[in-house]
């Protein structure tokens, strides 16, 4: 996968510089995966999550604007787009939630599962992260890595004293990652 | 709560005070006290803004107490915007002031003859109605700032704006919050318009020298308080979810969803929707030296207001909850969070329904008066109904008779009622809701749930659409239960998840009264208010054919996932089949 980006660029910024990610992990961001897999896969082999802190914590899940009950028989394919929140207020809130009880007021939305997974390839996925996920996710997302068209790319770095000049020269896409040191 | 006080604003010689026993009313409170007296005692075919109607003003069972989150406030009247009953609730200070002066209901009855204007002082030595002409079309902030003077920081204030004194059917009745900003709002049904009917401007609360209404059982409810608050805390909605973003955290889960309605109900996403969010929201709040965590009522342990600022660092208005965010903002196409704030500060100030006006703007936009995502074009035709002009009067009479006028095909009513902020399309069992419930186009009207009553007319298959029926009516009965103990709603995500918290609640009522309260008890009571409503709604000349939702959102699809409203009238009218 690494050798499709001929363009990256790695920072290394510090802990509170994350929240000036929000505004794009909220828009979704695109980052390089093996598609093909299930969306509990994805998260936990891929995105390295924790399996105990995505049943508890990830209670809410959107594949393609489908709400998802099932992670192991949601298939994520290249292109899809994958939405995370924590638990959420309000009937509607609880009816989103991830296998609920109230899940049958959003049929008509819901996932229907897919029946099998494709042999693994590269591709990408837009992620979203919300809420109390932004700060808790964020860094992992951040360090699997994002790709950015160069203006997306120049906003972003116009945000962060001192890295507006890192644009690499001739580059149109980039795989962007992120550390942040304590 | 020993004693329900009357006051026949149209009596001869002058607006009259009874106080009297509880007698009927007995052990109830909220919309039980509410709709119950209004079911027994107003005519069905009542003109709403005349003298048959009455406009009570109950605090919940376990207000004034010092239960946490105790602080909600009923009203209750026949709608003016609806024709149904009408309950309509708000948090702020009221609740907890009026439950400790010992009045389980003010009942304003009659109407005066007469230009006259009244304030209504309530305290530890009874009831005074002052005629009071100086307050005349005065705006609920400018309102507030002027009885203060005269009475102080240490009361609570419900007032109404110029639409109320306009009897617009829009019109709230504000309460203020810890901080005397008249910013908690029964808004939804027009029931500023009955306050405004019976002259009456302002209501003072002043609970100087009363204490905190005491539990038969004080160690049990203590324990129960206690581990009520723990629930409320360890719960990540309640904990930290609604603290941190308050209710806008909804904005980004509806979008993605696709249930999100934009531009009157075109579509169901929104572009600009992560622009007005509650992480943005939140986001600006503290940078601009205001906060995202703030409680309406003291006693709040959920904290889910807060305080938006502008770019100056100057108050503008209080957090703007989902519904406004989402009914000034994608409802009319708008992303831009200041705009927002401003239009829910003259909401506030005039004294007007967030989700009505918002909803009306949008089918004005519809209508050709502005573009959609036109800001200043949404706040101009707000400005109309401040000022009272005529246009102000048609778009301060709701979203209905906007679109009646403008000749508007695409109007989101039950009832007659404006729909909130989720798109019935996308999620069918809220559809249900809007189309059944007896308060018109209504969210909250069937929210709460408890696990340990979920089997209540047999197991549910939360996968089958039959189930969707089954859950509206729980939830219904559900809610009209809660809503008669003044608990915040927002109690209701923890109960539905923690059933050791349900378990406080119910401990907490069981102790405070001496009794041992149940699920089955919880559902009695929900029952009782339901039928009554239905009642009166029948007698008013409500059918089943008024328990549906308007004919587009059964033949247009909505994006991204092109669903229609499927569910059938037969199943419809199986809500309430007890």
């Amino acid at each position: 996968m690494e050798n499709e980006f001929p363009s990256r660029l790695n920072l290394t910024l510090e802990s509170d510089r994350l929240n000036l990610f929000f505004p794009l992990l909220q828009k979704g961001v695109t980052v390089p995966v093996t598609a093909g897999c299930t969306l509990k896969s994805l998260l936990c082999d891929q995105f390295a999550i924790p399996a105990d802190y995505v049943t508890d914590r990830i209670t809410t899940i959107f594949l393609n604007n489908h709400p998802v009950d099932d992670l192991d028989r949601a298939i994520v394919h290249d292109g899809s787009q994958v939405a995370l929140s924590a638990a959420m207020p309000g009937l509607v809130g609880a009816t989103m939630r991830r296998g609920g009880f109230y899940a049958a007021l959003r049929q008509g939305i819901s996932l229907i599962s897919d029946s099998g997974a494709a042999a693994g390839e590269c591709g990408t996925v837009r992620v979203k992260l919300f809420n109390l996920l932004l700060g808790e996710l964020g860094p992992l997302v951040l360090a699997h890595g994002l790709i950015l068209q160069r203006d997306e790319l120049n906003e972003l770095l116009q945000n962060i004293p001192g890295r507006s000049g890192d644009v690499p020269p001739g580059t149109n896409q980039l795989l962007l990652t992120v550390l942040f040191s304590e | 709560m020993d004693k329900i006080a009357r006051i026949d604003m149209g009596a001869k010689g002058g607006p009259k005070v009874t106080v009297g026993g509880l007698g009927e009313y007995a052990g109830l409170g909220g919309r039980a006290m509410t709709s119950l007296v209004v079911a027994a005692e107003v005519h069905p075919l009542a003109h709403a803004l005349g003298a048959e109607n009455k406009l009570v003003i109950s605090p919940g069972m376990l207000s004034g107490t010092t239960g946490s989150m105790t602080g909600r406030l009923s009203v209750g009247c026949k709608s003016p915007l609806t024709g149904t009953i009408k309950e309509s609730n708000a948090g702020g200070q009221a609740a907890q002031v009026l439950a400790r002066l010992g009045y389980a209901a003010v009942i304003l009855e009659g109407k005066p003859e007469g230009d006259d204007l009244y304030k209504i002082v309530i305290n530890k030595d009874g009831i005074k109605v002052i005629v009071d002409n100086s307050l005349k079309l005065l705006d609920n902030y400018p309102l507030v700032a002027k009885l203060r003077q005269e009475y102080g920081d240490k009361v609570a204030y419900m007032t109404i704006g110029s639409a109320g004194e306009r009897k617009l059917l829009a019109a709230s009745i504000a309460c203020t919050d810890p901080e005397l900003r008249p910013t908690r709002h029964c808004g939804r049904g027009g029931v500023g318009a009955v306050m405004g009917a019976k002259r009456v401007k302002a209501i003072i609360l002043d609970d100087a020298e009363c204490k905190m209404r005491p539990a038969k059982e004080l160690d049990k409810f203590r324990d129960a308080n206690r581990k009520f608050v723990e629930g409320l805390r360890k719960h990540p909605v309640t904990g930290e979810g609604l603290p941190a973003y308050g209710t806008n955290v909804l904005t980004n889960v509806l979008n993605e969803a696709g249930g999100y309605p934009t531009n009157n109900f075109k579509t169901g996403q929104f572009a600009g929707g992560s622009k007005i969010s509650g992480e943005a929201q939140a986001e600006l709040e503290i940078k601009r030296g205001g906060s995202a965590t703030h409680g309406c009522h003291r006693g709040c342990v959920i904290q889910c207001s807060g305080i938006y600022n502008d770019a100056g660092g100057k108050y503008l208005t209080k957090q703007p909850e989902y519904e406004t965010v989402w009914s000034h903002g994608g409802h009319c196409g708008i992303s831009n969070l200041d705009a927002i704030a401003q239009m829910d500060y003259m909401d506030d100030n005039f004294g007007v329904d967030t989700i009505e006006m918002g909803v009306t703007i949008g089918v004005a936009m519809d209508a050709g008066l502005a573009e959609f995502g036109d800001e200043a074009g949404a706040i101009r035709l707000l400005e109309e109904v401040g000022k009272g002009t005529p246009l102000g009067c048609v778009l301060g009479s709701g979203a209905g008779i906007t679109g009646k006028v403008f000749g508007v095909e695409r109007v989101p009513v039950v009832k007659n009622q404006a729909l909130p902020a989720y798109d019935p399309r996308a999620v069918q069992g809220i559809g249900v809701t809007y189309a059944t419930t007896t308060q018109g186009a209504d969210h909250t009207a069937g929210y709460a749930i408890a696990t340990n009553i979920l089997k209540v007319g047999g197991d549910v298959d939360p996968l089958k659409t039959e189930g969707q029926i089954e859950l509206s009516r729980n939830l219904q009965i559900a809610t009209a239960a809660i809503d008669s103990t003044g608990m915040c709603l927002f109690i209701a995500f923890a109960i539905l998840d923690q059933p050791e918290t349900f378990q406080a609640l119910l401990d907490m009522l069981g102790s405070f009264y001496g009794v041992t309260m149940t699920g089955d008890d919880v559902v009695a009571l929900g029952k009782k208010v339901l039928s009554a409503e239905r009642d009166f709604n029948t007698r008013a000349g409500f059918t089943k054919h008024d328990d549906r939702l308007p004919r587009f959102f059964y033949t247009e699809p909505v994006a991204p996932h092109n669903v229609t409203f499927m569910m059938k009238d037969e199943e419809l009218d199986e809500v309430f089949n007890w």
